[in-house]
């Protein structure tokens, strides 16, 4: 038998095309004994990496290739159909598809990314990729033409003459490499997959003598895949299964060589040629397979770094390396460490190790893009471990002196270090695009690309398109998708069987027939494709004869079809330009401060140690703190009290998942109180160990402490402590410990003692070099929080960085004395801006902004904001052009209320407006008293009605807490405010209530599954947790209510740090109405229905406790560090479930 | 307080019982208009003279014989007027009769929603409310020029009107009703033009047939697309001669299908409703010298005598038999 290759297989990445991932297909290509297997996704070749790994691992040969829509030859005219009134058009897929793959080694890759990128370059109209005539050529591919092709169409429409003249050129252009593509999926008829369409194929190929090749268009790798096939046709066409075409045959699995060879039999035949012509065929499919050689490795560049050449990044005609060098010296004079000899040798040391590994060109890219970004007047920072080198310092990458913080290089990188280097840079989230530019400016296209990023399905994603391609009604698909967490679609039916939310759904469940199976098939699969928010690639000029390059699909910037990891593997530097939101708040809390007073604020000049910042920080209303504002983080930043920036990088560094779980958070407070003693393990530890009280918190602890006691010096005490966290080499590592510290002289029992603190550090520290990058942003938050309040939230809230909804920033606001300045058409700008209140006190206020108006677009705020200040109604509507809605939106928050009478004639004014500008007559408004708008008699708006157009309209309640208004009934209720929560005993039961601020199911070291939310009353916050004995009662409740009413018992674990447990939750606006409505004994008959409880007993664990191990060591719950669900409480606009005053 | 409005509670099986149930009511009073499917309007002016009894004393009798002589009960709603009577019916029982007198008419209606006023549809309704007119109270407080901006000039005088009580409306005998309707629903969204096309033209098909048999003509066509998101789409098309002639109905209809250009639109039901409905003698009708006119009529009119004799599903058009 000659063996059998297939040459057309789609896998995932094909977006919404194939349904299998290129693992599983190099898997199953092994299991039935295939040598090689192409991958021909289409229109991408963002798989080509992990395929090729896949390839390596399972032993298979891999080709590369791609299936690209091509335009053709002679165009058939179409008619332009009508636009439809509802449902949009059908999706044209009307351009012939062919399948190209790489031959030629590099030159054949270079031709394949040329293609690709020249199909996605010029879209268009029509919105899909397309290869233009003009590209369509390339010495080193090989080219199938199948059934999709003209060639193909032409044959099942019976015109073997017309298919000879659209064969013509491409031979001209393909000459011997050009291949006739026969696919038998047992249709009927004479269309693609038909039996007739492959037999006319062979024969018209031996006709012209081309040689044809047998593939059978794979789509999946199993039999049984083809109603995943059928539901991904549907998402992708956007119509329900087989409403529009036949459905998938089921044939388009990865067969075998016997049955590949049945098939070629079969089409021989009914060729007329003789049966044994069917081993001729597959010889020459085999033929092909054996001429495309693309070696991973060197053809695709795997493994191998190409930089910006070093005449681009300043260098002149000099070496990298010495360009590298002079600018560092030069950063030693100009920062003042000329006279420091420490400093001199870090340098030098450094360098030597960037030169080791030739990376200096990197360097001077990076710096050169660092330049280029703060000449912009952008706010940039670097973060990362990167900040633990001193060149990085010297040529002004980072800010923080490595020296003076105690950070290491060998954490960034050292001679025993292999991997590439990684600097990450913080800019202003608002202007990260201009950065971008900036740096296309800077190298060209022909060097940069942004990376991209698979959007993959998740069950809820899943859901939406399986419920839509099985015709499922609208509403209850939506359900359905919204009640789950954002899970992974494989976990569908698990999560409905084991959660407690999901009961109810899981009742009905058996209602939805196949959609469970289905969903759970889509998992994981691609279904489209994003710009990664924040890496750029970074290269020489061959970048875009290694990558394809496709423009974003928003911004045109150009993009890598290869995710993060694959640009990794291909060896192309990455450069993170993290857009940071907090970044950007604070460049506008500056701006705003020096617009209003003229004052300038240099951030990065701001006094160290300055008191106020630290009273705030400690009293923990750090909403709106960088890092600091999480319910976490305020507990324990109550508990740790910081009073330095050395205590904000150690609480920075204590609050992550590692040593949460490792609970170093608590003896470090014992000792910094002074409650425990500290203690070390050997006197020579106590450098390292005495600023975090003998406590390991940093990675640089770790790399000095072993460095210390076994004197391997610290590039090779970074790789010991990187092989911590893998079990195997862990005990190695420790046998290797205990043999170098006991030969420097160290007793058995220290080494025992320290090997105990290295073990249970394991990799869960924090790299120091990190946490100070973080502390300086947060300190710097902290300290516009401390003294300029208003231009603060006025930032906040423009850019909104934090985990919190607007509206509770608001009410932070406003409990912390900053007036809030209601919307005025005549007062507010684009962006959130302060104001002056009262000049004695020189109290600034906040003018809310017309940017947070629902609906309105960046022109139209720009245009309003222009044109003010505005005379009347008419001059507003003449002037500033709104839109209806948007004109109706403004009047009902009360931005219009300046032109007189009430909101309510203001919108009926706006109405007759628009219809006026509609008929195309003059606007005659009846005035009164000159320039005021005249009242039209409509009753205005009830001050509840108000508070419900400020949510619906700004997502803010403006006028006052939305909690006030029931603040009679809680009373009733007997709840506790959170003021009075603050003087509640340990252990005592509250009722609290408040609207939901935040949601979170973390990963806890208990590897218990933990609800924690955040209610917001009024007057201030209250941190719940709701433990897994709660969920059956609570879980649904809390996921899905926005008010809370809530049971539980008051937990205090320090002066400032309290939270309530859970134990029984009610939705709070459900209960308002009642009271409403029937009064105090429908709540009383509401809160005496019985709640769920589960079935079996108290320690009935639904998961049957499964855990997922963490690579780190912990074990987490299965459910656990999930985006929870229900709606996003910063998605919340409505007051009611329905708005009260609705009719009918 | 002489007006009636009586709701029969029929169950779906027994809606054809309507007329019987109107003649009970005739008994008391010429002067009935029937509201289908299950209800009618009574003036019972004249009677309470001749029975000695006032309404809500008569509608205590016309529910003992509706339930005696039928077995059918009924709620019933009196008041001055047609409008107030339909609207006291909304808080009626079986055997609680609500009856709202001319003087507290203002008061009954001050808290109600204005959707629940006759003649004031969803459209005007969503209007109302969106400026804040949400209970009929609101409605009668505002100024009437500020309510003619909003809804017109005619209506707004209506619903002032109303609002405030004032019912000028009369109870019409024979009201009969006005336009026929049909609906075809699909077992699952259906994207298909030709199965959108036969289910048309089934519809203009029945509807022809309906009105033929009622020697009716329609002057307008009326066709709603439903789609699987629960919204609709309608057009309107006023035909060229009121006609009842299924092949004219068709075409009209088809045209109209056509304007919506509909490729991707998921389609749970197609519906087309008859309006205008006139006495088919009063109708003119183009003659042309074309005969297959002609001959299609003749062929509807035998087709409709083989209908008659062997039921509605005798005679279908070629695409409806396959």
């Amino acid at each position: 038998m000659p063996g059998f290759t297939h040459l057309h297989t789609v896998s995932g990445f094909s977006l919404r095309y194939g349904a299998s991932h290129p693992e599983r297909l190099a898997e199953r290509a092994v299991e039935r004994g295939m040598d090689a297997l192409a991958l021909t996704d289409r229109d991408t070749l963002a798989g080509t990496v992990r395929f090729a790994k896949a390839c390596a691992k399972a032993g298979v040969r891999p080709l590369f290739g791609a299936g690209l829509a091509v335009e053709e030859a002679e165009s058939v005219r179409q008619e332009r159909r009508r636009a439809p009134v509802r449902g949009g058009a059908f999706v044209d897929e009307s351009a012939p598809r062919v399948t190209f793959l790489a031959r030629d080694g590099a030159r054949g890759w270079a031709d394949l990314c040329r293609l690709v990128t020249a199909a996605h370059a010029d879209k268009g109209e029509r919105g899909t990729p397309l290869v233009p005539r003009a590209e369509n050529r390339g010495d080193g591919l090989t080219v199938l033409l199948g059934p999709a092709s003209e060639v193909g169409r032409a044959l099942a429409a019976g015109r073997p003459d017309r298919a000879a003249r659209l064969l013509v050129p491409w031979r001209e252009t393909y000459g011997d490499a050009l291949r006739l593509e026969a696919v038998w999926h047992g249709r009927e008829g004479t269309g693609p997959g038909s039996l007739r369409l492959a037999a006319r194929t062979v024969g018209f190929a031996a006709e012209q003598r081309i040689r044809p090749v047998l593939s059978n268009a794979v789509r999946y790798a199993d039999p049984g895949l083809g109603p995943v096939a059928d539901v991904l046709d549907s998402a992708r066409r956007l119509v329900p299964v087989g409403a529009v075409k036949e459905l998938d045959s089921g044939e388009a699995w990865l067969k075998d060589e016997g049955a590949m060879l049945a098939a070629a039999e079969r089409i021989v035949e009914a060729a007329g040629f003789r049966r044994d012509t069917a081993h001729r065929l597959l010889e020459q499919t085999q033929a092909t397979a054996a001429e495309c050689l693309v070696d991973p490795e060197d053809d695709l560049g795997i493994g191998t770094v190409h930089f910006p050449e070093p005449h681009l990044v300043g260098a002149g005609r000099r070496s990298a390396q010495r360009a590298l060098a002079s600018r560092a010296a030069a950063g030693m004079v100009l920062k003042g460490y000329a006279g420091r000899r420490a400093y001199w040798e870090r340098m030098h040391e450094e360098l030597d190790i960037i030169a080791h590994h030739g990376f200096a060109s990197y360097f001077l890219t990076v710096a050169q893009v660092v330049d280029d970004v703060r000449d912009m007047g952008i706010r940039v920072a670097a973060r990362g471990s990167g900040a633990g080198s001193l060149v990085n310092h010297l040529l002004g990458i980072a800010h923080a002196d490595p020296v003076e913080h105690g950070l290491l290089m060998e954490r960034f990188l050292s001679t025993r270090r292999l991997v590439l280097p990684d600097i990450d840079i913080d800019v202003e989230s608002a202007r990260r695009l201009e950065v971008y530019r900036a740096i296309i400016g800077r190298f060209g296209t022909e060097r940069v690309a942004t990376v991209s990023m698979p959007e993959t399905y998740r069950v809820r994603h899943a859901i939406r398109d399986v419920g839509a391609a099985l015709s499922m009604d609208p509403a209850d698909i939506d359900r359905i998708a919204k009640s789950f967490p954002h899970i992974r679609a494989r976990d569908a039916r698990a999560a409905l069987e084991e959660l407690p939310e999901l009961k109810a759904l899981a009742e009905e469940k058996q209602r939805y027939g196949r959609l469970w199976e289905l969903v759970e098939a889509l998992d994981a699969l691609p279904r489209g494709i994003a710009m990664h928010p924040c890496g750029v690639l970074l290269s020489d000029a061959s970048l875009l004869r290694r990558t394809p390059v496709v423009p974003t699909s928003g911004e045109g910037l150009p993009m890598s079809q290869f995710d993060k990891e694959d640009v990794e593997d291909l060896g192309l530097l990455k450069l993170d330009v993290l857009g940071v939101r907090m970044q950007s708040a604070m460049a506008h809390a500056v701006a705003e401060v020096e617009r209003a007073t003229g004052e300038r604020v240099d951030l990065d000049a701001v006094p160290p140690g300055d008191p106020a910042t630290y009273r705030l920080i400690q009293s923990t209303e750090t909403l709106g703190c960088f890092q600091i504002e999480s319910p976490g983080q305020r507990d324990l930043v109550g508990r740790l009290q910081p009073a330095t920036f050395h205590d904000l990088v150690v609480d920075i560094s204590l609050f992550r998942p590692g040593p949460v779980a490792a609970d170093m958070v608590r003896p470090f407070i014992e000792a910094r109180h002074g409650r425990a003693p500290v203690r070390y393990p050997h006197p020579d530890l106590e450098r390292p160990l005495e600023e975090t009280y003998g406590v390991v918190v940093f990675h640089e602890q770790i790399i000095d402490i072993v460095d210390i006691m076994t004197g391997c010096g610290r590039g090779e005490a970074d790789r010991v402590r990187r092989g911590l966290s893998d079990p195997e080499s862990q005990g190695r590592i420790r046998f290797w410990f205990a043999q170098h510290a006991a030969a420097n002289g160290y007793s058995a029992e220290t080494i025992q003692r320290t090997w105990e603190i290295i073990e249970a550090f394991g990799s869960y520290g924090f790299c120091k070099a990190h946490a100070v990058a973080f502390a300086v942003p947060t300190y710097q938050s902290a300290w516009l929080k401390a003294h300029h309040p208003a231009a603060f939230y006025a930032g906040l809230l423009t850019h909104d960085p934090g985990m919190y909804p607007k509206r509770l920033l608001l009410a932070d606001a406003r409990r912390r004395g900053v007036p809030i300045l209601p919307l005025d058409v005549n007062e507010s700008g684009v962006a959130h801006r302060i104001e002056l209140v009262s000049d004695k006190t020189s109290v600034w206020g906040l003018r809310l902004a017309l940017s947070d108006v629902h609906g309105i677009s960046e022109a139209e705020a720009e245009r309003i904001a222009q044109g003010q200040p505005y005379a009347s109604l008419l001059d507003f509507w003449e002037r500033g052009r709104p839109s209806r809605p948007v004109a109706g939106r403004l009047a009902q928050v009360g931005a219009l209320d300046s032109f007189g009478a009430n909101r309510r004639d203001l919108q009926l004014h706006l109405t007759e407006l628009h219809r006026g500008a509609r008929a195309g007559r003059g606007g005659q408004l009846p005035l009164s008293g000159g320039r005021k708008t005249a009242p039209a008699g409509l009753p205005d708006l009830s001050s509840v009605e108000r508070l419900s157009a400020e949510l619906g309209v700004l997502s803010m309640d403006v006028s006052r807490n939305l909690m006030d208004d029931h603040r009679e009934f809680l009373e009733e209720l007997g709840v506790v405010g959170a003021r009075r929560l603050r003087e509640a005993r340990h252990g005592e039961t509250v009722l609290v209530a408040g609207a939901k601020a935040a949601t979170q199911t973390p990963p806890i070291r208990s590897g218990k599954r933990v609800i924690f939310t955040t209610l917001d009353d009024g007057t201030g916050l209250v941190d719940l947790a709701f433990f897994d004995d709660s969920h059956d009662a609570c879980a649904h409740t809390v996921f899905h209510s926005w008010l809370l009413l809530v049971r539980g018992v008051v937990q205090r674990r320090g002066p400032r740090s309290l939270s309530v447990v859970g134990a029984a939750a009610w939705n709070l606006a459900e209960l308002v109405e009642l009271r409403d409505g029937e009064g105090l004994d429908a709540v009383a008959a509401r809160l005496a229905e019985p709640v769920p409880a589960r079935p079996g007993g108290e320690d009935d664990d639904p998961t049957g406790g499964r855990r997922i191990q963490m690579p780190t060591g912990y074990e987490l719950h299965p459910w656990a560090d999930l985006r929870p669900a229900g709606q996003e409480a910063s998605q919340v606009r409505k007051l009611w479930h329905q708005s009260p005053g609705s009719a009918g | 307080m002489t007006i009636l409005c009586v709701r029969f509670q029929l169950p779906p099986t027994r809606e054809a019982a309507l007329p019987e149930l109107l003649g009970l009511l005739e008994e008391f009073t010429p002067v009935v208009e029937a509201l289908p499917p299950d209800r009618a309007l009574a003036d019972l002016r004249g009677a309470e003279r001749y029975f000695k009894r006032d309404a809500v004393e008569l509608a205590s009798v016309i529910r003992v014989r509706a339930l005696a002589l039928h077995g059918v009960d009924c709620a019933i709603g009196a008041g001055p007027g047609p409008m107030l009577a339909r609207m006291a019916l909304k808080d009626a029982r079986p055997g609680v009769t609500r009856s709202v007198p001319e003087d507290a008419a203002a008061d009954f209606l001050a808290g109600r929603p204005v959707a629940a006023l006759p003649g004031v549809g969803a459209a005007t309704a969503r209007v109302l409310c969106e400026y804040g007119l949400d209970t009929l109270g609101r409605v009668a407080a505002a100024p009437l020029s500020t309510l003619q901006r909003l809804v017109g000039a005619k209506p707004a005088r209506e619903l002032h009107e109303k609002a405030n009580g004032v019912d000028r409306g009369r109870v019409v005998p024979n009201g009969v009703s006005r336009s026929l309707a049909t609906e075809r629903p699909f077992t699952r969204d259906e994207l298909d033009p030709d199965r959108h096309r036969r289910a048309l033209l089934s519809a203009a098909e029945e509807l022809g047939s309906r009105l033929r048999a009622l020697d009716k003509v329609c002057r307008t066509l009326t066709l709603t697309v439903r789609y699987a998101d629960r919204t609709a789409t309608t057009r309107s098309r006023t035909l060229g001669e009121p006609t009842a002639h299924s092949a004219a109905l068709t075409r009209a209809a088809y045209g109209m299908y056509e304007t919506l250009g509909l490729q991707r639109a998921r389609v749970r039901s197609i519906a087309l409703r008859a309006e205008g409905l006139d006495p088919a003698e009063q109708a003119s009708h183009q003659l042309t010298f074309d005969p297959t006119d002609e001959k299609l009529r003749r062929i509807e009119e035998a087709a409709d005598r083989a209908r008659a004799r062997f039921g509605p599903l005798a005679v279908l058009p070629g695409a409806l038999a396959a």
